[in-house]
């Protein structure tokens, strides 16, 4: 009885010590903000009492996890609150939630148009309608269409091949590559190659959820939950681990779908890992050679998102990074760049996001790198729209720097 | 405020409480004192469980009828103070092996149905969907009109109704003797605490409402009373874990009633006779604590790992019938006496006995007797009259008064200065009483500093604010040394901390 | 991933530890559930190229005999962290360096030994102002501040801040610092300075 005490109810585990409110992006510049003390543990104890407790409020929560990473008490500070807009929230997801939500469906319709959607995603004209019918900020740098799915250029240029390499695994490429940026999963087929990996999509793909999520639309995200952990989970039992290049995606299926969406993902959970995560963990067990192009020079600041915090794995990103011979990294003070996936998009939260952002534009222009590395790609687009400096991902920094001919000689013999 | 009443009230309880609102509300001068804060005896320390009656319907049919209809009455008069729960009595494989299974459920259903109590056999699976913490080993469910009561805002409104309708309301100040003359009891000698003067009140009635402390005020008046305090120990546990109240189909026994209040879920009760000088510092020991949560798991298994807030314990003031001295016999029936008849003591009635259930019926069993001394036929109305409230709600976030001060109960700024206004308020234990503040979680570490610095600031003396604060810790540390381990233990470092170490800078 | 010393815990004692440590060239990890309650500064240790996992705990240690060769951790999973030397500063209950349930008192990471009353009574006293026995209680360690395991020291794990029996913030942050300082003093015997 009263055995090692732990309740089911991870709420309870909160001392009310309110560290987490020292480290919330959103109260900072939103006073009304309940925070995530009073929205996540206080609120759902008095949520229990009545669901009258519940304060709209919390919708301008980030999901940036930075409450959860500061709670000395292990309290699933923003599961809490995500899953109380789930449960109480009446607010219907409107047209415009809808439209940042689905980027599948987006990018769908938008990607054969490529061109054409660009260059009105840029227009004035389109902005304005989206400013005012839609409510998504005006100010907003869209994310380009890529011209050709990330996944269309699989099938045409790549897959034929991948069946050659005696060792497998799955990518979750996930929208932003498919739809945005196909360069990112062109760079990562072409890492996984050198390193004697054949790369395979998974059955199924869907959006990670994320941005459902975000914007209210819960059970619409469960149904991608199921789709991805049945694909994630056909792959495992062919002996596949699923990559991805995304740390939002990879948080989200691995902690947020049992978090938030209440679904059990134990069986998989550790089938889905962070591409940088996978080399880093090979080169180190000697099963992966690297072969560095001789003269690369770089100057890269390192922001962690906010996401890969929660995950804890910067620490593979850096000492990846690190052995790439004339790569000087230097660590970002580690600050919520204030997108947050689809929030900063939002009419509403344009200001906010920029202000929540501000610090970490400064620290940028104060360290002046070459580019910057993230994992993340909406940190990505708010950060290159806030302050011109190029992002990359890890895993192109990587293609770039590798010898890709020579890595790949050694780790086919 | 004179010196001369219609009646004078002992007792700050609800019995008092609700005499003093029945006797202004049919016109009497009325005089109620409290020698502390109202509620802080038994009437704050216990369930707050709005019995159905079903709980005693087979043993005790009359008692099980008064409060099926004090129920109903108090839905009616004070629907803030009340909570339409309901309430399962459910049946354990264990009770049937102990020859209370299903056959006894059906008389227990006959028993509550020849009360007047509504009671409807469930299926188990179809209590498990009604509550979903009950033990799913249940064999048997019998749903019944059970809900929960606030016996501190009940007390508060009775209270603030008195003051309404002229009564005055003196609050910390004890009564020392009785003023006798020749035979009869004129009023009454008190000591005022705070200030150590003392006064005299003169009455044509005297009422004795004080509870188990009211032993002490018979003899006074030269009579002789048997009481026996028996203690009753509870817990809180930290958040609601069940909606409707659940208790065991059987015999009553320790700890088989788990009330859904406010905030919290409370298990009670266990019953102990105690000495009379261990009434005025109760402590629940590990043995209690232990009982209370074997049994509390088997009404709700989750309770084995809820984080649970303090223990506490009141004293049920049971009277022995005069005819059973010993106590062999004791009923937990209403008693109201009138010395003019058992003692040959004129003007002086001692209303004890009964539960907050029945309250109103007790106060007004007393009035009638008061009226009758007076000569007064007005009729009772309190079964009809509504309850006002307590403390203002209404506050706006944003403005100073929508500041919330207690996070864990949602308490304002607004809501503590409303209380410091309407009522007699010297410790953060008094404004807890009528506001909830510090009640929640942290049991008052977060907000106790912001309490303590507005009741200083209302009372114009600033300075008083640290001492405040550490009286409330010290009262609030009392309650969770028993439950002290898992996070409670971690929350008693961490307020050790905050108060001796220095706060960190979001606390200051 | 190798480091020379893991430090488990970010509050008082374990930054102490760290930053002194980073500074005198050794490749140190803090491993810290959260933000410490005492608001340490942790970010001239990140300055100093110190690797800090905050947000992560300790689910369990690698043990070869007496020596502890590695711990895993909650956000890497089967991943196993090593070095040559552990420092466990993981606080009192507050931190969950130790937890406290109806019948006892224990380390919770490795099972260190833990000199507490066993009686539950005997841990408070009523009055609050008192010192209360309860933050006296802690893990006892050798003269080398190293703690054990059923009687057995662990030979490269060090043990400072509150975790120890005797050592509470309460009675100041002095004893901290102190039980720190002994530790760097052990993993560091050349430059006792710093500490």
């Amino acid at each position: 009885m009263q055995k090692r005490n732990i309740s089911p109810n991870n709420f309870e585990q909160c001392v009310k010590c309110a560290i987490c409110t020292d480290f919330c992006p959103v109260l900072k510049v939103l006073p009304s903000y309940p925070g995530p003390k009073h929205g996540g543990p206080d609120g759902e104890r008095l949520r229990l009492k009545n669901a009258l407790f519940f304060d709209s409020n919390l919708k301008y929560c980030l999901n940036c996890k930075r409450c959860e990473v500061a709670c000395p008490s292990g309290v699933r500070i923003a599961d809490i609150i995500h899953s109380a807009r789930d449960r109480y929230g009446e607010d219907r997801p409107s047209l415009r939630d809808w439209m940042l939500a689905n980027t599948d469906t987006m990018g769908t319709l938008a990607s054969p148009f490529a061109p054409v959607v660009n260059g009105a995603l840029g227009l004035g004209v389109t902005k304005s309608v989206l400013d005012g019918v839609m409510k998504i900020d005006h100010r907003r740098t869209f994310p380009k269409y890529a011209g050709r799915k990330f996944t269309t250029w699989f099938r045409r240029e790549a897959e034929a091949a991948q069946a050659g390499y005696k060792k497998q695994v799955s990518y979750f490429h996930g929208c932003y590559v498919n739809y945005n940026y196909p360069q990112l999963g062109k760079d990562f087929v072409r890492v996984m190659n050198a390193l004697g990996y054949g790369v395979r999509l998974l059955d199924k793909e869907k959006c990670c959820g994320v941005a459902m999520m975000s914007g209210g639309m819960f059970d619409a995200a469960r149904r991608n939950a199921a789709v991805n952990l049945a694909s994630v989970g056909a792959a495992a039992s062919e002996g596949r681990l699923t990559l991805t290049t995304s740390s939002t995606c990879t948080l989200t299926m691995r902690e947020e779908y049992p978090g938030v969406l209440g679904i059990d993902n134990e069986a998989v959970r550790d089938d889905i890992v962070l591409a940088v995560r996978f080399i880093f963990e090979a080169v180190e067990r000697g099963e992966v050679q690297l072969a560095f192009k001789e003269g690369f020079r770089a100057r890269a600041a390192y922001h962690v998102p906010c996401h890969m915090e929660k995950l804890g794995w910067s620490l593979f990103t850096r000492a990846l990074m690190e052995r790439i011979p004339g790569m000087e990294l230097v660590p970002l003070e580690s600050i919520c760049c204030g997108i947050a996936g689809t929030y900063g998009f939002k009419k509403e939260n344009y200001e906010r996001s920029q202000r929540i952002g501000q610090p970490l534009f400064d620290n940028i222009a104060q360290v002046r790198p070459d580019f910057v590395v993230c994992e993340c790609e909406t940190c990505k687009w708010q950060i290159e729209m806030s302050t011109g400096v190029e992002v990359r991902n890890p895993i192109s920094v990587l293609a770039e720097a590798l010898d890709l001919e020579a890595t790949a000689a050694l780790n086919h013999q | 405020m004179n010196n001369e009443y219609d009646v004078i009230i002992i007792g700050g309880g609800i019995t008092g409480a609700g005499t003093a609102r029945d006797c202004a509300l049919r016109g009497l001068r009325v005089l109620l004192v409290e020698r502390g804060d109202i509620a802080d005896g038994a009437t704050g320390r216990n369930h707050g469980l709005l019995h159905s009656g079903a709980r005693y319907a087979v043993k005790d049919g009359e008692s099980a009828r008064e409060c099926i209809a004090e129920n109903r009455i108090l839905r009616r008069i004070a629907p803030h103070c009340v909570e339409d729960t309901q309430g399962l009595f459910i049946t354990l494989p264990e009770d049937e092996e102990a020859g209370y299974g299903l056959d006894y459920q059906q008389r227990f259903i006959q028993a509550c149905r020849d009360a007047g109590i509504s009671a409807e056999a469930m299926d188990p699976r179809e209590a498990v969907r009604l509550e979903p913490s009950v033990n799913p080993r249940l064999i048997g469910a019998v749903k019944v009109p059970d809900g929960s009561v606030d016996p501190f805002k009940l007390c508060a409104a009775n209270i603030l109704d008195a003051r309404l309708h002229g009564a005055d309301i003196l609050t910390y100040a004890e009564v020392q003797s009785l003023i006798l003359e020749g035979s009869a009891v004129r009023g009454i000698r008190v000591r005022k605490r705070r200030s150590g003067e003392t006064a005299e009140y003169r009455a044509r009635v005297t009422v004795n409402a004080a509870g188990i402390w009211g032993q002490a005020i018979v003899r006074m008046a030269g009579a002789q009373i048997s009481m026996f305090p028996a203690k009753g120990a509870l817990l809180v546990f930290a958040h609601r874990v069940n909606h409707v109240v659940i208790n065991r189909c059987r015999k009553s026994a320790d700890g088989d009633i788990l009330v859904p209040g406010d905030t919290v879920t409370v298990i009670g009760t266990t019953s102990t006779k105690i000495p009379f000088e261990d009434c005025d510092d109760l402590n629940v020991t590990p043995d209690e604590v232990a009982l209370l949560l074997r049994e509390g798991s088997q009404l709700c298994p989750t309770l084995a790992s809820t984080r649970i807030l303090r223990a506490y314990a009141g004293v049920r003031p049971l009277v022995a019938a005069d005819n059973d001295p010993s106590g062999r016999n004791i009923s937990r029936g209403i008693v109201c006496l009138d010395h003019a008849t058992r003692d040959g003591i004129e003007s002086f009635v001692t209303i004890t006995g009964g539960k907050l259930m029945t309250y109103r019926l007790m106060a007004q069993m007393a009035t009638d007797a008061v009226c009758d001394k007076l000569g007064v036929s007005e009729p009772c109305t309190t079964h009809t009259a509504l309850l006002p409230p307590t403390v203002d709600n209404a506050f706006t976030a944003g403005t100073p008064d929508g500041e919330l001060v207690c996070e864990c109960e949602n308490v304002t700024m607004g809501q503590i200065r409303s209380a410091i206004r309407n009522f007699d308020i010297h410790s953060l234990a008094d404004l807890r009483r009528r506001t909830r503040v510090g009640m929640g979680t942290c049991q008052g570490t977060y907000c106790v500093r912001k309490a303590a610095a507005a009741l200083a600031e209302a009372q114009g003396s600033p300075a008083d604010a640290r001492p405040l604060a550490e009286e409330y810790l010290g009262e609030r540390w009392k309650g969770m040394m028993p439950v002290g381990w898992g996070d409670t233990l971690r929350e008693m470092e961490f307020m050790q901390r905050v108060f001796k170490a220095g706060a960190p800078s979001t606390f200051k | 991933m190798k480091f020379d010393v893991i430090i488990i815990g970010s509050g008082q004692a374990g930054m102490q530890v760290a930053a002194a440590l980073q500074r005198s060239g050794r490749k140190t990890a803090v491993i810290g559930l959260g933000r410490s309650i005492n608001e340490v500064e942790v970010k001239p240790y990140e300055q100093l190229g110190g690797t800090l996992l905050i947000g992560d705990s300790v689910t369990g240690g690698i043990f070869d005999g007496d020596r502890l060769q590695a711990v895993r951790t909650a956000n890497l999973g089967a991943y196993p962290l090593e070095a040559d030397d552990f420092v466990i500063a993981t606080g009192k209950f507050l931190g969950r360096g130790l937890v406290a349930d109806m019948d006892g008192i224990y380390e919770p990471l490795f099972g260190l030994d833990v000199d507490y009353d066993p009686d539950r009574s005997h841990w408070f006293d009523a009055d609050f102002g008192a010192c209360q026995p309860f933050l006296r209680f802690g893990v006892r360690t050798d003269a080398q501040s190293r703690p054990s395991v059923g009687g057995r020291t662990v030979t490269n794990l060090y043990a400072c801040g509150e975790l120890l029996a005797g050592v509470s913030a309460v009675e100041g942050r002095d004893a901290i610092a102190g039980s720190a300082a002994r530790v760097i003093g052990q993993l560091k015997p050349s430059d006792h300075a710093e500490a």
